[in-house]
């Protein structure tokens, strides 16, 4: 199967790249680890002329966790996350989601970065990402902007990056005290599958064990992630415990937009939202009164 | 417009010149000669391809040749030593592990790949490393006990 002709750049720093990027605009591409952009011209659904590569950017795989924020570098590896100590502890959540994506041939090459920028509506790791606050934070050679991962995904395969940018790490905010998530992803098989539905969950308690924030959000029963909202308000305010957990996920069932396809129904889907959701605020209450 | 590129390849070291557009599998079976490594779906689904790149298993069909640039590649040519056959490649031929043998370079990287990090895997650890390569003989069982007798090697 041959990949369409192009020219390759790969460079050293993330300035160098910007450069290229501004010369070449929407005829280019950036590479990360090539599990879904090669993939998509060996289908022909993609033919860039200037093929960016980033993979020798050292400054782009690195994890620092400081006081306020988690930031990981945009080319960090699905398996880096698999196996980072500083993201089990702090994010098990995305933890869960790496360790479902792909295979292990494929862990080893997809990058974060590259899980987002596919914005594929089935995707691993966004889900989690959102549900813990996640902002991306992109370059160009006019500057740094950061952008809420809520307000990054417009539709599948589309993103509010403009051709020009990069992304170049993920900042997830330091979590509140009594606060845990959870992930759960189903398909049709164990391993090496699409997604039928997945969904993330994130609580935070206050002094008195009342919730005082909630972020659910589904993925494969919509054009982008979803944020089941209504779900998220029927659990702010309340005192959490496995009647309001279901209630929860009923409304959860209700936001969701999924499509009939080969996978499953939508009914199947709505209803795998409500277990899902309600399994992962369990995953998320347990988290957020057991983590030290 | 080709480019110059080094690396090395089961401890040799090579230059070679390469189009952009050629996917490392493609660079080592057609221009190398070292037609161990399948080419099956060429989409990253079947692990037929499986390399072992700076001590990662991954896809070679879906990695650039020039991405390669600089980087130490082991394919299933390089296991074998003077003193014989890699102890997972002979536990897989003690095993009947090998029907067709279209997987088997890769089940054998993947598998070697797993042991030289955890050294004792347990079954479950065994079934995921092995997750990415797909048989079509479908001789999976065989294949999980050649990889348990290797680790007692
Ligand atoms: C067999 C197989 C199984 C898979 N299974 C799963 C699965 O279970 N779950 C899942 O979520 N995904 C899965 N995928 C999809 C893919 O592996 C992941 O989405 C992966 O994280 C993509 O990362 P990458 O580094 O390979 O991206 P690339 O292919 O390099 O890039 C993907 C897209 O993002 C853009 N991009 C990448 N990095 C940046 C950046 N830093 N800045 C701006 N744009 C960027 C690229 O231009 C391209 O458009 C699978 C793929 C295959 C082939
Ligand atoms: S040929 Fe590479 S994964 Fe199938
Ligand atoms: S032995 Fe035939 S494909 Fe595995």
């Amino acid at each position: 199967m041959l990949l369409p002709k192009f020219d390759f750049h790969e460079p050293k720093t993330v300035n160098e790249a910007c450069q290229i990027l501004a010369e070449y605009g929407a005829k280019a591409r950036i590479l990360a680890g090539g599990t879904d952009l090669m993939v998509n011209m060996k289908k022909k659904i993609l033919s860039p002329q200037q093929l960016v590569s980033i993979s020798r950017i050292p400054e782009l795989k690195n994890l620092e966790a400081s006081a306020d924020h988690i930031r990981i570098g945009a080319c960090f590896t699905v398996a880096d996350l698999c196996e980072s100590d500083a993201i089990q502890r702090h994010l098990s959540a995305l933890a869960e989601g790496a360790k479902n994506l792909g295979t292990p041939l494929i862990r080893n090459l997809a990058t974060i970065g590259g899980n987002i920028g596919s914005a594929r509506p089935a995707a691993d790791l966004p889900p989690p990402l959102m549900a813990y606050g996640a902002q991306a934070v992109l370059s160009s050679l006019s500057g740094e902007r950061t952008v809420p991962l809520d307000q990054f995904f417009l539709g599948p395969g589309f993103t509010a990056m403009k051709p020009d940018e990069i992304l170049t790490e993920i900042q997830v905010p330091a979590l509140p005290a009594s606060s845990g998530a959870g992930y759960i992803n189903i398909g049709v098989r164990k391993a090496q599958d699409c997604n039928l539905v997945n969904v993330a969950s994130f609580i935070a308690l206050d002094a008195g064990g009342i919730i005082q924030n909630a972020r659910i959000v589904m993925g494969c029963v919509g054009p982008i992630p979803l944020r089941a909202r209504s779900a998220e308000k029927i659990l702010i305010g309340q005192k959490p415990d496995t009647a309001l957990f279901t209630r929860a996920g009923a409304a959860a069932g209700s936001d969701s937009t999924p499509i009939d396809d080969f996978r499953g129904t939508a009914a199947y889907k709505k209803d795998m939202v409500g277990v899902l959701t309600r399994r992962t605020l369990d995953i998320a209450f347990h988290k957020a009164t057991h983590r030290q | 417009m080709k480019k110059l590129i080094h690396l090395t390849i089961n401890d040799q070291s090579f230059e070679v010149a390469v189009e952009p557009n050629q996917t490392l599998v493609d660079l080592l079976r057609y221009q190398l000669g070292l037609t161990g490594t399948k080419k099956g779906c060429e989409m990253g689904d079947c692990g037929s391809c499986t390399v072992i790149l700076d001590g990662k298993a991954v896809n070679s069909c879906l990695v650039l040749a020039i991405q390669a640039d600089g980087r130490n590649i082991q394919t299933i040519e390089g296991l074998e030593t003077a003193e014989g056959l890699h102890p997972v490649q002979e536990a897989f031929v003690e095993k009947g592990a090998i029907q067709c043998g279209f997987c088997s370079s890769g089940m054998i990287l993947s598998a070697k790949n797993l042991l030289d990090q955890t050294p004792n895997p347990s079954d479950t650890q065994i079934r995921r490393a092995l997750s990415g390569n797909l048989c079509r003989c479908t001789g999976y069982q065989k294949i999980i006990e050649a990889v348990q007798s290797a680790k007692t090697i």
